[in-house]
This record gives structure tokens, C-alpha cells and sequence, in this order.
């Protein structure tokens, strides 16, 4: 088997036992609620009578092992049982909100990407004073809470300017252009602090190759400065900035959970902080298990992306 | 031979204190971040209001020379609210790296000294709490425990631990590695004396840098869960639950959104600044993320 094959079976089966073990950790959450986590969810309409029935229907009074297999039987068909207020089942739930909080994560990394990435080119590339507002414009984004800047975006746009709407949501499906125009400014405070972690790293990356004989070389050949920064300089960069995605894909989903609570997106990172707030563990626990397995998932396609990209990654690892 | 020698002056006191410090930037963060902490001690006595005293006939008042801030929706003065609340969030963010680096720092010095097993059976269920998003993890610990500022503390503490320990065991693994360490071992000198004596204060350059970002991390995630009302709750006072309240008065008084944030920014700012020019002098290879 050739190093890179190795490589990716490896890290597909080294997702094995990570899945397993947040599933572990998800399945262990309402178990570990300080006090009997049934009468807190059932709040003032807690009888012994209700607690003993719901603790049943739930399966809380079987052994351990046997409500985690049972549960993760549930999840191969997909069976994530109900949400407890409202009893809708929670793989309908999760199907209608997924979508949403999927929208918003890729398109701000994408719009990250698309702004980061030029500019990061510009700062390595062009004069001092330009090197220097770039610095200063990176530390200002990482250091404004996102949800902050989202706010004063929606004090811009849509207070000062009506341009925008404040809240709200419209699927896709049903009408493009009403989804973009609330997804914007969603988007949009995301996609600034994660295109300055891009940016920082593209310049970075691109800074240290220019600098190196190689590059002084293909320039005494007489290469053209363009071909120089853009098929050489800029791929050096591509293995950095794939690691920055990955690092901060997890910020992003974050983020989203914050992002989706400013704006009132019925995506999942709302679906879970309003289930904590209605004591609704069975909702809080499938939003969290959606979540982390799509981050462990991205995880994985950016560690293949990542062997794909620079074979000695691959090796060293197999 | 050459005679014309060039002198140069003996550096100024400015320019020494900058290369001390990592730069003229990190110069400027570390007295911002001396004076924001002397700011959080001292909010009692600076504080010219009550950050609880409901004064109606001044309610969603612009900032004047008696309120810098302005007023919020119920008269509160919010420059004294901004200081009460920057307390409680500088304390769950110092508080939270300070006990993830006493449990993290031990851990990371054992995993690199000793390496193999016990390096593995350390590190391993360490990277399973970095499986999850930082947020959604504090997020679900939040969902267990109950909300609180406290919980807050804990939970990024817990995040913190893996990432400490992380940079940790990657610098004893270089320092190990020197023959001063080697020489202390052919004098007779007891393993656990070279761990704490000779190994660990070499290498916690990185895990000081990797602390003030920590640091600036737990200022924002406190204020996020805030935000969210998974966090501090009132009578608490903090910024996040700031932030989110001065959303109704938005388009009315935008002074109750702003200055809370730009609090946040500030000392997230400083501690960033702080933080590189740590780097540049303690950890000029990069080993901190």
C-alpha cells in the first residue's frame, strides 16, 4: 500500500474512536446533571408519578450499558428520539436546522477565504505602509468580539441605512435572493475575523518564501514578478493555510452558535441555547452531536486535504 | 587598521525597555494591560456612580462629563457598569488559565519528560476534549452544570488544560534534550529535581505566550456565553449580558452597545500586543500555537 494510501486509511479509522467517545460524552450529559436531571426538565409539574413515567419512557432506569447501546442503535437508523416540550422528532428537527448553520459556516469561510487570501497577497507584496495597515486592520479583527462587530453591522446597515434586515430567515430553496439578504450580515461578521487569521497566515507563508534564494533565483532567469507571487510564493502558503482552516473551524462553528443567537437564524447553535434554557437536554444533546460530528468530519476532509497536498506529510505520519 | 572608529551613543532608557519588552508595540501593550488590571482592582474607588443606581430622569442619556459613558434604559451609569462588569470578566479570564496551567503545566512536564506510555496514556484523553469545538464544549459543560460566571471559569479552563499541556510537552521535549540536563543527571541529581529545577523553568517561555492568548480567548468566550445568558447572572455584573441588553436601545442610544464591546477590544488588544512581543523574545521558533 502506497504511504499515502496508508495515510488516509489511517486517519479514517483514527475517527473511529473519536466519534465514539464524543458520542460517549454526549450520551454521559444528561446523566450527569447535578440532582435527578428528569425533574429538573419537568419543572413545577414534577409528580413522583410523572418522573417515574418519563424516566422510563426516556430509558433513564435501565443499566448504563444497555441505554448506550440502545442510544447508539438509535443513531445508526437514525433515531435521535424526541424533542421533549415539543415532541417532534429530533432527526426532523436537526434536518430542518442543519442546512442553516451549514449555510452560514461555509459561506463565511468561503467569503474568509476570498477576501483573505488576496489581501494577504497584497500585504506580502506591496509597500511598508501597506504591510503595516494590514497588521494593524489583523489585530483589530481578532480582537473585536464577533458578535460585538455583528451588532454594530447591524446598527449600520440596518438602522442607519435600512439596507439590511436586522433578523430573520428565508430557506434558500424558497427564494434565493431573500436568503442571501439575511444571511449577509450573518456572514459577514464571521467571515472578518477569519479572513484576518487568513490574511496573517498567506502574508506570513509568502514573506518567508520571497525571502529565500529559490525565489532570487527564478527572478535572475527573469521569471515575470507575477508568475513569481502567484504559482510559486502563493502555493508555499497553501499547506499553512489549510492548517488555519482547520484550526479554525471550530472557532467558526462557535461563532455560529452566537452569530445564529444575534440573528435569530433558526440554526442548530440556537436550537441548543434555547434547549439549555428550556432545561430541554434531549434537544441540547442531539444539536450537540450534530455539531461535533460535522466537526470532526471537516476535520478529517482538511487532514486528507492536507496529506493530499504535501505527500511528506503523509509519510511521516504512515 | 582603520582610525576612523564609529561611535554610537549608549542606547536610550526607552530603547532598552523596547527590546526588553519584545518591541515597541508589546511596550505599549503592557502598560495598556497594567493599566486595565490597576482599572479592574481599583473599580470600586474609580467607579463616580453606582452601577446599580436607577436614576429615571436620566434614562438612555448620551455621555456627558458626569456619565463618560452615557446611561442606560433604567439611568444606570455605564462607564461604572462597564468597570464593575470588566472586573468579573478579567477575573473568570485570568482565573481560568491560571488553573488550566495548574493542572495543564504538570501534566505537559511529565508527558515530555517521561515520553512512551506515559506520554500517550497522559496526552490521549487530553486531545479527545480538543475534539470538540472550544465554545460548543464550554456551551455543553454549561448545559450540565448550570450557568454562572464560575462555571464559565471552569469550563475554559477545562479547554485550556490540552492546549497548555500541548505547548508544554513540546518545549520539555526540546530542553530535555540539553546537555545542561544531561549534566545535572551525571551529578547524582534526582529525576523529579531535574523535571521542576532544571527542565520546567526553561521551558515555559511558550506557555506564557500561549497564556495571554488564553487569556485574551477567555475574555471573549466569557463574554460570549454571557451574551447568551449561558454565563454570569445577574446581579452579576458583566459585559456580555451588557452587550445583550443594549441591543433594545440600539438605533436610541448606541453608547450602551459600544463602549461595553470596546472594552472587550481593548483588552483583548493589549493582551495580543502583550502576547507577541512575549514571542519575540521568549519564543523566537514558534513552539506556542
Amino acid at each position: 500500500m502506497s504511504p499515502r494510501l496508508r495515510y488516509v486509511v489511517h486517519r479514517l479509522l483514527a475517527t473511529v474512536p473519536i466519534l465514539l467517545a464524543m458520542s460517549l460524552f454526549v450520551f454521559l450529559m444528561i446523566r450527569l446533571v447535578p440532582g435527578d436531571p428528569v425533574r429538573t426538565m419537568l419543572g413545577f409539574r414534577a409528580t413522583d408519578e410523572n418522573v417515574a413515567t418519563i424516566r422510563t419512557a426516556l430509558g433513564l432506569d435501565q443499566p448504563l450499558l444497555d441505554q448506550y447501546l440502545s442510544w447508539l442503535g438509535g443513531l445508526m437508523r437514525l433515531d435521535l428520539g424526541q424533542d421533549f416540550i415539543s415532541k417532534v422528532p429530533l432527526t426532523e428537527l436537526l434536518s430542518e436546522r442543519l442546512p442553516v448553520t451549514l449555510e452560514l459556516t461555509f459561506l463565511a469561510m468561503g467569503l474568509a477565504l476570498a477576501i483573505g487570501i488576496p489581501a494577504g497577497v497584497i500585504a506580502a507584496t506591496r509597500s511598508k505602509r501597506t504591510g503595516r495597515a494590514s497588521t494593524a486592520f489583523v489585530v483589530a479583527s481578532i480582537s473585536i468580539p464577533d458578535f460585538w462587530l455583528g451588532i454594530m453591522l447591524v446598527l449600520l446597515f440596518a438602522g442607519t441605512f435600512r439596507l439590511l434586515p436586522p433578523s430573520g430567515y428565508t430557506p434558500f430553496a424558497e427564494d434565493p435572493v431573500a436568503n442571501l439578504r439575511y444571511m449577509i450580515l450573518p456572514i459577514l461578521t464571521l467571515a472578518v475575523a477569519e479572513a484576518a487569521y487568513i490574511l496573517r497566515t498567506t502574508r506570513g507563508a509568502m514573506e518567508e518564501t520571497l525571502g529565500t534564494p529559490f525565489i532570487t533565483f527564478l527572478r535572475a532567469r527573469g521569471i515575470s514578478e507575477r508568475r513569481i507571487v502567484y504559482q510559486h510564493a502563493l502555493r508555499s502558503a497553501a499547506v499553512p493555510i489549510v492548517t488555519v482552516v482547520g484550526i479554525q473551524l471550530g472557532v467558526l462553528l462557535g461563532g455560529a452558535i452566537v452569530v445564529e443567537s444575534l440573528f435569530a437564524l433558526p440554526g442548530v447553535g440556537r436550537m441548543i441555547v434555547t434547549g439549555i434554557n428550556q432545561r430541554n437536554y434531549p434537544v441540547v444533546q442531539a444539536g450537540v452531536l450534530a455539531v461535533a460530528t460535522l466537526f470532526i468530519l471537516l476535520n478529517l476532509v482538511t487532514d486528507l486535504l492536507y496529506g493530499a497536498l504535501d505527500p511528506r506529510l503523509a509519510e511521516a505520519d504512515a | 587598521m582603520t582610525t576612523a572608529a564609529t561611535t554610537r551613543s549608549a542606547p536610550s532608557h526607552l530603547t532598552r525597555l523596547k527590546r526588553r519588552t519584545g518591541g515597541g508595540e508589546a511596550l505599549v501593550g503592557f502598560l495598556l494591560l497594567g493599566m486595565l488590571v490597576f482599572i479592574a482592582a481599583g473599580a470600586p474607588w474609580i467607579a463616580p456612580h453606582d452601577p446599580e443606581a436607577i436614576a429615571t430622569g436620566r434614562v438612555l442619556g448620551p455621555p456627558d462629563l458626569g456619565h463618560l459613558f452615557g446611561s442606560d434604559a433604567l439611568g444606570r451609569d455605564v462607564f461604572s457598569r462597564v468597570l464593575y462588569a470588566f472586573r468579573v470578566s478579567l477575573s473568570v479570564a485570568i482565573g481560568s488559565v491560571i488553573l488550566a496551567a495548574l493542572i495543564g503545566v504538570p501534566i505537559g512536564l511529565i508527558a515530555g519528560y517521561r515520553g512512551g506510555r506515559v506520554d500517550a496514556m497522559l496526552m490521549r484523553p487530553l486531545d479527545l476534549l480538543l475534539a470538540l469545538p472550544a465554545l460548543l464544549l464550554a456551551i455543553a459543560l454549561i448545559a450540565i452544570i448550570g450557568p454562572g460566571a464560575l462555571t464559565v471559569l471552569v469550563a475554559a479552563a477545562l479547554i485550556y488544560v490540552p492546549i497548555l499541556a500541548r505547548v508544554v510537552r513540546g518545549s520539555v521535549m526540546v530542553t530535555k534534550q540539553m546537555p545542561y540536563v544531561d549534566a545535572a543527571r551525571a551529578r547524582g541529581v534526582a529525576e523529579r529535581s531535574v523535571m521542576i529545577r532544571h527542565v520546567l523553568p526553561n521551558s515555559v517561555g511558550p506557555a506564557l505566550i500561549q497564556g495571554t492568548v488564553l487569556m485574551g480567548f477567555a475574555i471573549q468566550i466569557e463574554a460570549a456565553l454571557s451574551f447568551l445568558g449561558l454565563g454570569a447572572q445577574p446581579p452579576t455584573p458583566s459585559l456580555g449580558v451588557m452587550l445583550s441588553d443594549g441591543r433594545d436601545v440600539l438605533t436610541q442610544a448606541p453608547w450602551v452597545e459600544i463602549f461595553p464591546g470596546l472594552a472587550i477590544a481593548v483588552t483583548v488588544l493589549a493582551l495580543t500586543l502583550v502576547g507577541d512581543g512575549l514571542r519575540r523574545q521568549l519564543d523566537p521558533r514558534g513552539m506556542a500555537r
